[in-house]
């Protein structure tokens, strides 16, 4: 089954999708880390941190556009950080305004911080978006379980990820006959249809994991899933997270060395 | 409420990646103990099914709309460490297929939706309920509160991590915070009464699963 708000384009064939998920969960972790630990004056590692991002995407053939608005996604929590800018602890300022009744002061230490959110949480989401549209979910939580991520939280994951797929389908349903019974009225009446929406759904849903633990125990359930590991670490594996790393490393020390 | 990479700081990540992954180990142990081999099926299936009531947007104030969390839905249905592992499951699926929430943000987001909105989604319901009575009233009522209570907590903790991180002082993030969610608390309380009287209405037995 193919729906094309998950997984999209995580089945396109490149050298990015060829590696192995462990790599590509170490070195995003490995990634976002180094990211998150680099002091925001230092505006040239950024810089190249977007360099070794912008290669891995052009190396994934992943269309830009589309990675560019994806990372949209951090927009309304970032806004909502920059609103508070103005009321931030006196420091150097930068420059004040006159906003209807307000006098805003922008100080130095305010523009500092929202430039070290907007640029980490961005570097961030980005590799976070590299990994996931490159991987597929199954093969993520195949590598993940290798990671040592306990065994049952696998299982329930990838039952999951199973009956998300039929129980959005089921909502996208409910949606399409509420709103073709023209969903309207006053903001009560819209809340109470939609808890009855909720309540249908936890029905349904809860006397299928029935059915389907029914199913399960009539063909020989036990506990466990046994499932066949196609995970192989190659050379390719080895020789780009080596060499990522090392960049990653290289870029963040020299943070260090020339403060 | 999903905190995105990038904003955390370093011992706020390791606190509650370390406090996160303590509470659903605990949690994956008492499913075990109480559910024996059914825990999995049905774990996975009410957390697919959390997943997508969360797609159901409720209008708030002027244009702008909110989602269900459900944190304390689960946990009145199915007993607070059952939603903790649910929720737990929910935010690793929108961090890692939408990038909604961060990877090295999962364990604070986890901690903020999943074991402060699940503990005191139930404590609130069980506490309302028995000053109230169960009765059809008492209950829907602690629903209310409930789901109230743990979207409102949950924002707390959300802005005291912010705080910590040096993102935002803690007298603008604390009211920004609370007071929004507030708002959005009423939403999720109201659906939450909505789900349980149709439960109670169609199917008053599930309303007495064992809880975990």
């Amino acid at each position: 089954m193919k729906h094309g708000f998950l997984d999209r384009y995580s089945d396109l064939d490149s050298f990015i999708h060829k590696l192995d998920p462990r790599t590509k969960v170490i070195t995003t972790f490995a990634f976002i880390l180094v990211v998150v630990l680099t002091p925001p004056t230092r505006w040239q590692a950024f810089a190249l941190y977007f360099a070794l991002l912008a290669s891995l995407i052009l190396l994934s053939k992943l269309p830009p556009l589309y990675v560019l608005k994806r990372s949209l996604v951090i927009v309304p929590f970032v806004l909502m950080i920059a609103i508070f800018i103005p009321f931030f602890r006196p420091g150097e300022v930068v420059g004040s305004y006159n906003i209807w009744l307000w006098e805003v002061t922008v100080t130095y230490s305010g523009l500092l911080i929202l430039w070290n959110v907007i640029v980490k949480a961005w570097l961030s989401i980005l590799s976070l978006i590299v990994l996931s549209s490159t991987t597929k979910f199954s093969e993520l939580l195949k590598g993940l379980e290798q990671l040592r991520m306990p065994k049952v939280m696998v299982m329930i994951l990838s039952f999951m990820y199973r009956y998300i797929f039929v129980l959005v389908a089921e909502v996208i349903r409910m949606k399409q006959a509420r709103d073709s019974r023209n969903f309207g009225g006053k903001r009560m009446w819209q809340l109470k249809t939609i808890g009855n929406m909720v309540g249908t759904l936890f029905l349904r849903s809860y006397e299928r994991g029935e059915r389907v633990y029914g199913a399960m125990v009539a063909r020989g359930f036990d506990g466990e899933t046994r499932t066949l590991s196609n995970l192989r670490f190659e050379r390719a594996d080895l020789y780009f997270g080596i060499g990522f790393l090392v960049c990653l490393a290289m870029i963040g020390l020299s943070t260090l060395l020339y403060l | 409420m999903h905190i995105p990479d990038g904003i955390l700081n370093i011992t706020t990540i390791a606190t509650t990646y370390a406090v996160s992954a303590g509470g659903v180990g605990y949690g994956l142990r008492e499913a075990r103990k109480k559910l024996a081999e059914r825990h999995v099926p049905l774990m996975g299936i009410m957390a697919a099914f959390i997943f997508a009531a969360q797609m159901l947007n409720f209008p708030i104030i002027g244009g702008t709309s909110g989602h269900l969390i459900g944190a304390a839905l689960a946990a009145i249905l199915l007993g607070p460490w059952a939603a903790v592992l649910i929720m737990a499951c929910v935010l690793i699926a929108q961090s890692l297929i939408f990038q909604d929430g961060g990877l090295l943000a999962l364990g604070a987001n986890v901690f903020n939706m999943g074991i402060i909105a699940s503990f005191a989604g139930y404590y609130l319901y069980r506490f309302t309920t028995r000053l109230m009575g169960m009765s059809r009233r008492g209950k829907l009522f602690g629903a209310f509160i409930a789901a109230w209570g743990s979207v409102f907590l949950a924002a707390i903790a959300c802005a005291i991590e912010l705080w910590v991180s040096g993102v935002l002082p803690i007298q603008v993030a604390l009211p920004a915070m609370a007071g929004w969610h507030a708002l959005i608390g009423i939403g999720e309380g109201l659906i939450t009464v909505a789900v349980l009287s149709l439960v109670i209405a169609t199917r008053k037995d599930l309303l007495e699963l064992q809880k975990i």
